[in-house]
């Protein structure tokens, strides 16, 4: 009993690991993508730059409150 | 001399007209042009807009001051449903929890995280799939064409050519869809580097024709008249 509880207890601090890494690397994906969208609206201008970098600007947000979540909630 | 050899001075009809006519002038070459003389200068969309005929508020990286644009396009938005159908898919998707609970394994903060993270990917899927859409243009301006691909995260090219390069424009449009809603594919062969240019799935490719083959003509009349810029 102690063993299969110490190891379910190993495994679920290794699928923190792995979300904690997984949403980490997720918020560098969404700086990329401000990245991806200030080139785009230094190509082409149409109007609507403040909507899209609005956008970007929030997915980044929510990723870095989906990390926040998994320190504190996992 | 006799006056018998004088001839006398006769005013005819021409001579007459002649004189009220104007005095003819040497045709200068105009600074700038006239841009889109034989289109109608009619604004027709918005920033949203798969054809926008004279665009306000629309600028590129490598447009010159008095270029003035002319049609932007983009593809269809017709062809944005299957990425919108298959992203209120995974809107709905964990609501299908409720029903088959394969998380049923995990606690319930991991049950939460997983469902959150999910919705991250949704929306990385939306925002790659509308960037897409949205800055992949075709512009038609009074000097060039130009086409602008963001093939994906970090790479992009801008194809430009002159109108005069032009040689030949080819418009495609087949099958149910294109034919109901109205799109096609505009092949323009060019004498540039860039041997052929692709409007892909664009609205009213017979109007974009329509407007490339009116340039062409304006480039031919401004070279006779020696309005080159």
């Amino acid at each position: 009993m102690e063993v299969s509880s110490f190891l379910g207890t190993t495994f679920f601090s290794i699928l923190k690991a792995f979300a904690l890494f997984g949403f980490g690397l997720y918020i560098l994906f969404a700086l990329v993508v401000i990245r991806q969208v200030q080139l785009m609206t230094r190509t082409l201008e149409v109007g609507l730059e403040w909507l899209v970098k609005l956008i970007s600007i929030g997915h980044l947000v929510f990723a870095v409150f989906v990390f926040i979540l998994a320190v504190i909630a996992l | 001399m006799p006056d018998i050899f004088k001839a006398e001075k006769v005013t005819t009809h021409q001579d007459h007209h002649a004189k009220q006519e104007k005095p003819h002038h040497k045709i200068k070459p105009k600074e700038g042009k006239a841009v889109g003389s034989f289109l109608q200068h009619t604004k027709s969309g918005h920033a949203l807009s798969s054809f926008y005929y004279f665009p306000e508020n629309v600028n590129f990286e490598t447009k010159e001051s008095e270029e003035k644009i002319i049609l932007l396009l983009r593809k269809h938005f017709i062809t944005n449903v299957p990425w919108i159908f298959v992203l209120s898919l995974m809107i709905v998707a964990p609501l299908l929890l409720t029903f088959f609970p394969v998380l049923s394994f995990l606690p319930e903060s991991f049950e939460k995280l997983a469902i959150l993270g999910w919705y991250l990917i949704t929306t990385a899927y939306f925002l790659e799939s509308f960037l897409t859409w949205f800055f992949n243009v075709n512009i038609i301006t009074d000097e060039r064409i130009v086409d602008i691909d963001f093939y994906n995260l970090i790479y992009k090219e801008v194809s430009d050519t002159t109108i005069e390069r032009v040689q030949d424009v080819t418009y495609k449009m087949g099958g149910v869809i294109r034919t109901v809603f109205n799109y096609g594919d505009v092949l323009i062969q060019t004498a540039a580097e860039v041997p052929e240019f692709e409007f892909e799935a664009v609205p009213k490719p017979d109007r974009v024709v329509s407007i490339l083959q009116q340039m062409r003509i304006e480039e031919e009349q401004e070279k006779i008249e020696g309005r080159v810029r």
